[in-house]
């Protein structure tokens, strides 16, 4: 595996960003199209019906923009998360994130991509249950093939920002939900990725833990300029986080609009 | 993802399911325990075949003949080495030595097998020892038993070697000088009752029929014959034919197990004798009515010994002194000729063995596959996880594989452990019988480090083979179905 693949945007030489306290600012000038679509479309074949989940999707979002993707639930819009994460293909239409065209990408370049350009966070947590906060945490830099102490370290570091110090031994089933969401979040940051995309994230957490958490990503997206892509069906979740809002239907974005 | 990141992930996994893999390790280590124990049955017993004639000293032996017919005794000698005239190296084919109807009158004159062409032998490379086979009929005589027997001559430099390296009692010659004997165990035993080994320093009489009218004592005897004897004729007869019986008497210095077997010919090493230095038996030889010492070559066999042994400084140089034998003009054997179908048919019972023993393998390798698609539908969504977090399909694929390979390695390793406990086992249970059977307790089973090294390996390999399927499957999959996967 070539570690030395690196995404552009991404400088893993950079010090451990414990950023969120530092009070960094953003690393990337704004106005500068961060991802791109360009009459995107995603097809699935069930049966003799051909679904179309995406059907003709154009918008970009700039470096350190937070954009929230609303819509109601199969107006395609995960589907969009999906591709932007690298975890799926675009049946036409070109998607250009940090400069590079995700649909010539191969197998083993998309690995690269969400190993390094992107974090993702999920409204069910998904982190794995027989690790360690702390090894969730890594995982993604062993994959990096980052040596042991430098990601533990780094795990560590991630944790404590995310005010979890104390609790980085603990298995998930041993933490709360809001707990469990900010290993998830320290995990979408542990190779510094320029982008972070949040399915739901707060889909399955109380009122009060979902503003802590979206505080979190707010502040990712303030402070250390990361460009965040949130998908949520929660309009007011939207207007308070995000800097504008994309609203889907039916496979087609149908409205733009500042928070 | 570097290996031991992989390894320790791998590890971790295999952990969180302690039972199921030491279940699926079990069944790996039955597979390898039945492999392994088979195989090591046919090692054995091919070691315990070797050994016999290894601890003969037959191996690094080689007897040397001047004769035109086939070596008697084994009618191998035709195997393209029949009769060697002179000038035709490598000797004729099978078809040509069956066939030794070609004229007499042609035929180069055979070498003589004497003391000459004995100092020739000697001056091959790697060859240790040459000596003549000297194998005399004699008259026993001990306390009341008397009974006809055999001399051989015994050169001092098999000290410690072939039949004299585990001597049932007593010493080997001090020197050649003395008139002293080893006994073989099997004449001991019938010489006296009880301990045989009494019967050291005791005197025991064998005589021989002298052609001449001189002294009884062999050491002043003519060494060289005026005529050529009559080979084979019993004492009594050549008595009568010719002059007087010479009885020598010998201390009796120990008994050997077996009888050296001089020569390689397993005709003569079946009867008993009496084994003393070579020097005297040459002497006794050269006056003995019954002598095989040729003075003059007859059409069908050169002069001099009836066949001479050369012993080589290790068994692999026995091919190449032959070769030089050969060239000399002679006949050679070794049993490194007769053993070799022997061991070919060893490799095909290891080969058939190994094969009963891989059923049980096959098995288990079944086992790790289902263990290991079982292990992926568990953790298909953990599999999408690393997945989505960067992970790459050759580092999923890396994963299970190292898992297949941990379960094949220490199921392996605890596998040759349990044959090798088990051959133990049967092994103790089978020599219980054996000595119950009036037989000698023996090593049925042999496991060398190839054995298991190898089977530690086989086994490593058939997890990985077993373990490939399921790890492309987990390397295969959607991540946006796993993810989904409850």
């Amino acid at each position: 595996m070539s570690e030395e693949e690196v995404c552009p945007g991404e400088d893993r030489s950079l010090p451990v960003r414990s950023s969120i306290d530092e009070g960094v600012t953003s690393a990337y000038p704004l106005r500068v199209p961060h991802l791109e679509a360009r009459d995107l479309t995603r097809h699935y074949r069930m049966g003799e019906v051909t679904v179309r989940a995406l059907d003709g999707v154009s918008f970009s979002v700039e470096r350190g923009e937070f954009v929230a993707l609303l819509g109601t639930s199969g107006s395609g819009k995960s589907t969009l998360l999906n591709l932007l994460a690298g975890l799926d293909r675009p049946t036409s239409g070109s998607l250009r994130v940090s400069d590079q065209d995700l649909a010539s990408l191969s197998s083993q370049q998309m690995s690269l991509y969400r190993r390094n350009a992107v974090g993702i966070i999920f409204q069910s947590f998904n982190l794995i249950s027989t690790m360690s906060a702390t090894d969730n945490v890594a995982l993604s830099m062993m994959f990096a093939g980052v040596a042991r102490r430098d990601r533990e370290r780094k795990a560590a570091d991630l944790l404590a920002a995310m005010g979890l110090a104390g609790r980085r031994h603990h298995r998930p089933r041993e933490l709360s939900g809001g707990e469990q969401q900010r290993v998830a979040i320290a995990r979408a940051l542990a190779n510094d990725p320029p982008l972070v995309l949040a399915d739901e994230p707060t889909g399955n957490l109380d009122s009060r833990t979902s503003r802590e958490i979206m505080t979190l990503i707010k502040t990712l997206n303030a402070r250390d300029g990361k460009t965040v892509v949130l998908v949520t069906h929660d309009t007011n979740l939207a207007s308070t986080y995000a800097d504008r809002q994309l609203t889907m239907l039916d496979g087609t974005i149908v409205e733009q609009a500042p928070a | 993802m570097t290996l031991g990141d992989t390894v320790s992930l791998a590890a971790r996994n295999l952990g969180q399911a302690k039972l199921r893999t030491a279940l699926t390790m079990l069944g790996v280590s039955i597979g390898i325990a039945s492999l392994s124990g088979m195989v090591s049955l046919g090692v054995g017993l091919e070691r315990q075949f070797v050994s016999r004639f290894t601890n003969a000293g037959l191996f690094d032996a080689i007897t040397v003949t001047s004769t035109r017919a086939p070596f008697p005794g084994f009618g191998r000698s035709g195997r393209g080495r029949g009769p060697v005239p002179f000038g035709r190296r490598g000797g004729p084919t099978r078809v040509e030595s069956a066939e030794p109807a070609a004229p007499p009158a042609p035929d180069p004159p055979l070498p003589a097998l004497d003391d000459a062409a004995i100092a020739s032998f000697a001056a091959l490379p790697h060859v240790k020892d040459a000596y003549p086979n000297i194998r005399l009929p004699v008259q026993l005589t001990f306390d009341g038993l008397s009974e006809f027997g055999a001399v051989v001559g015994v050169p001092l430099s098999t000290r410690g070697q072939g039949a004299f390296q585990t001597m049932r009692f007593g010493t080997f010659f001090a020197n050649d000088t003395d008139r002293a004997c080893i006994l073989s165990y099997d004449l001991a035993t019938r010489m006296i009752e009880g301990d045989a080994s009494k019967l050291i320093g005791r005197e025991l009489t064998f005589s021989y029929v002298s052609k001449t009218q001189t002294s009884g004592d062999a050491a002043t005897v003519p060494p060289v014959p005026s005529v050529p004897s009559v080979p084979n004729v019993p004492p009594g007869v050549a008595a009568a034919v010719a002059s007087r019986r010479v009885a020598v008497t010998c201390r009796i210095l120990g008994a050997v197990e077996r009888d050296p077997a001089v020569g390689g010919a397993g005709v003569q090493a079946l009867v008993a004798g009496v084994m003393i230095p070579i020097s005297q038996a040459k002497a006794i030889d050269a006056d003995s009515m019954t002598s095989t010492t040729m003075a003059a070559a007859t059409p069908n066999r050169g002069a001099g010994y009836p066949a001479v042994t050369i012993k080589v400084e290790r068994s692999q140089f026995t091919k190449d002194v032959q070769t030089g034998v050969r060239a000399l003009g002679f006949q050679t054997f070794s049993i490194i000729d007769a053993i070799e179908d022997a061991t070919r048919a060893f490799i095909i019972l290891d080969i058939v063995l190994g094969l009963i023993g891989s059923i049980a393998l096959a098995v288990s390798s079944l086992g790790i596959m289902n263990t290991m698609v079982m292990s992926i539908l568990e953790r298909t969504r953990e599999i999408g996880v690393m997945k989505a977090i960067g992970g790459s399909d050759a580092d999923v694929r890396g994963i299970f594989l190292v898992e297949a390979s941990v379960i094949g390695v220490i199921g392996g390793a605890a596998g040759v452990f349990l044959g090798w406990a088990v051959s133990r086992v049967i092994n103790i249970g089978a020599n219980i019988y054996i000595e119950r059977q009036g037989g000698t307790a023996a090593t049925l089973f042999s496991m060398p480090w190839w054995l298991i090294l190898g089977a530690i390996g086989f086994s490593l390999l058939v997890s990985l083979a077993a373990g490939s399927y399921p790890a492309r499957r987990a390397a295969r999959l959607d991540p946006i179905q796993a993810l989904r996967h409850d």
